[in-house]
């Protein structure tokens, strides 16, 4: 019981702590005040709660698969956020003294203020339907073994264990990211960003199959030989980066298909932004944006 | 006109027989659980084509379909029932578990040629 609890939690925090952590990196970058964590999780926190409390009956809608369907709607909705973050980011970052000095950007202007306002509004969704999403398994887990008075402390401590790994590893990423040259911090975190995107359009489309509501299609590969995705490293890869052993050519595309929207919103953001040069220096533009 | 409303009708029929041929060709395969064991532990399923577990979940408390091979994962509230569609697959073993108790909840699915 003890180990299980330990394996099932890490696996539901690290996918919520990766998100989070870029993230958090992105309002460090931008200056924007961290107060979207406290609002975000409290609000993921109650989403969990009555997602995993009326779980039951979800599940029985449209004909017994309304959890994929609910499930996959959150994946899309995320991903929506997520693409619309990356947008207002990157109109954020083009600004030159958010990147050359942060330390000296104000929030005197209004527009600057609504401007953080709506990237807060927006990580707060995303951070809250994240939650909303893994913390509803980890309420009917520990909600199913509270019940049996031998399991609770084996699984109390494990799940204790389990989040404190995952976040840890949130932590260590957090840091990692920071680390980096400056030039390079929001490159990575952008990349980062994407690839959850693509995941959350990856799983939706799974959930989607697994319901029916999508046909079938034919397997891609199967590295499960080389890499299982029951190892750690699967585990891992699988939180962070949605790694499938044998995907599905729909998955496939969508994974790659999350992962455009993100870089395109973010690349949107950036020619919407960019100050209206002088149509014949394009490359100082490019430059000013890095 | 006439040809026209011919094919018509044609196209109405052949969507309505492929319809129930699709309807048709998916087996539905029973699966309970029940004191954190599932009954039965292998079911046989044919090749190449799509099938839709009923899982009946006659412990009080929840489980989780877990399945690395077949891809699908889904929490079944204790005392419920739920759908889960695999396949179309290629002969094979495919092992399940059950995430919320997996030294006792296994089984696997044997596909065979039909």
């Amino acid at each position: 019981m003890f180990l299980n609890s330990v394996v099932l939690i890490l696996q539901e925090i690290l996918e919520a702590a990766l998100l989070f952590s870029v993230l958090l990196v992105f309002s460090k970058r931008c200056n924007i005040k961290p107060l979207w964590v406290i609002a975000g999780v409290g609000l993921g926190a109650m989403g969990a709660l009555l997602f995993a409390l009326n779980m039951a009956q979800i599940s029985e809608w449209f004909d017994y698969v309304g959890q994929e369907v609910v499930n996959a709607l959150i994946q899309l909705t995320l991903l929506l956020v997520l693409g619309l973050l990356a947008f207002q980011l990157s109109t954020r970052t083009t600004s030159p003294t958010t990147f050359r000095d942060t330390a000296h950007f104000s929030h005197d202007s209004s527009s600057d203020l609504k401007n953080s306002l709506k990237i807060m509004v927006s990580m707060m969704l995303a951070v809250s339907l994240a939650i909303t999403r893994e913390g509803s398994e980890i309420f009917i887990y520990i909600g199913g073994v509270i019940n049996q008075p031998l399991h609770v402390q084996p699984t109390l401590a494990g799940s204790g264990i389990g989040a404190g790994i995952g976040i840890s590893a949130g932590v260590l990423i957090y840091y990692g990211l920071l680390g980096l040259p400056a030039k390079k911090i929001t490159q990575s975190n952008l990349l980062l960003l994407a690839l959850v995107g693509g995941n959350m359009a990856a799983q939706a489309t799974l959930l989607l199959t697994q319901a029916d509501w999508l046909p079938y299609s034919k397997v891609l590969w199967d590295s499960s030989t080389p890499l299982p995705e029951n190892s750690v490293v699967g585990h891992l890869l699988y939180a962070l980066i949605g790694y499938e052993a044998t995907p599905s050519l729909f998955q496939f595309v969508s994974y790659l298909s999350g992962v455009s929207l993100i870089l395109l919103c973010w690349l949107l953001g950036k020619l919407i932004d960019a100050p209206a040069p002088s149509l014949s220096t394009p490359s100082t533009t490019v430059k000013i944006n890095h | 006109m006439r040809s026209k409303l011919r094919k018509i009708k044609t196209a109405a029929l052949s969507l309505v027989l492929f319809g129930s041929y699709v309807f048709a060709a998916t087996p539905v395969i029973e699966l309970k659980i029940q004191d954190h064991l599932f009954f039965p532990e292998v079911i046989e399923i044919p090749a190449n084509t799509k099938v839709k577990l009923l899982v009946n979940n006659l412990d009080p408390t929840a489980e989780e379909f877990e399945s690395y091979e077949l891809n699908r994962e889904k929490v079944i509230s204790g005392n419920r029932k739920a759908v889960i569609f695999i396949g179309p697959l290629s002969p094979g073993e495919y092992p399940f578990f059950g995430e919320f108790y997996p030294k006792t909840a296994r089984g696997k699915i044997l596909v065979v040629e039909p």
